[in-house]
């Protein structure tokens, strides 16, 4: 591999990390607000609010890839159209 | 002036760019829950103090934040893995047939 090619795959990488950070971040502040009511008598997780949790991340993830399935395929649709 | 370093840090002249960005993550979690535990505890602008109510609320909030935090990192740690696996898993399959 070329020092270029080497130096782009070093970007892309980091631009990976970058956006998995962000999708955390995001998911956090969602599975928070969904799950977690603004009332803070006890330091302590719910029962309920610990299960809510554990559910949102799941679906979050699984929404966040079939999401990006669709976007991939709608993209690729796009180029073939292009083409034409 | 004094100037907040990094924790770790010994100096200002050698400080790592991995412990400047945790840091900065640090910092940044650290104003995100100021505003999450203001907004969701504090309503009364009737007197300056903030009452014992309102700070019990907040340190509540505090914890409670930290915790759930942890528990979304431990859950979507475990989704990664589970991935990792089934990345790994198929790498063999084509390499392997």
């Amino acid at each position: 591999m070329s020092q270029k090619e080497v130096q782009n795959m070093q970007m892309i990488q980091e631009l990976e990390i970058e956006m998995m950070a962000d999708m955390y971040n995001r998911l956090t502040a969602a599975c928070h607000k969904k799950c977690i009511p603004p009332v803070y008598g006890d330091p302590e997780i719910a029962k309920g609010e610990a299960v809510c949790i554990d559910r949102c991340v799941a679906k979050f993830l699984d929404i966040h890839e079939r999401i990006g399935k669709k976007l991939g395929q709608l993209s690729m649709q796009d180029e073939a159209l292009l083409k034409k | 002036m004094s100037v907040p370093l990094p924790p770790g840090a010994t100096g200002l002249e050698n400080i790592d760019p991995d412990q400047i960005k945790t840091f900065k993550d640090f910092l940044i979690s650290y104003n995100k829950l100021t505003e999450l535990c203001f907004t969701d505890c504090i309503s009364d602008f009737t007197s300056r103090s903030i009452k014992g109510k309102e700070e019990k609320c907040a340190l509540n909030c505090l914890e409670k934040f930290l915790k759930v935090n942890q528990r979304i990192s431990q859950r979507f740690q475990e989704f990664q893995v589970l991935a990792n696996e089934s990345a790994i898993a198929a790498a063999q399959k084509m390499g392997g047939s």
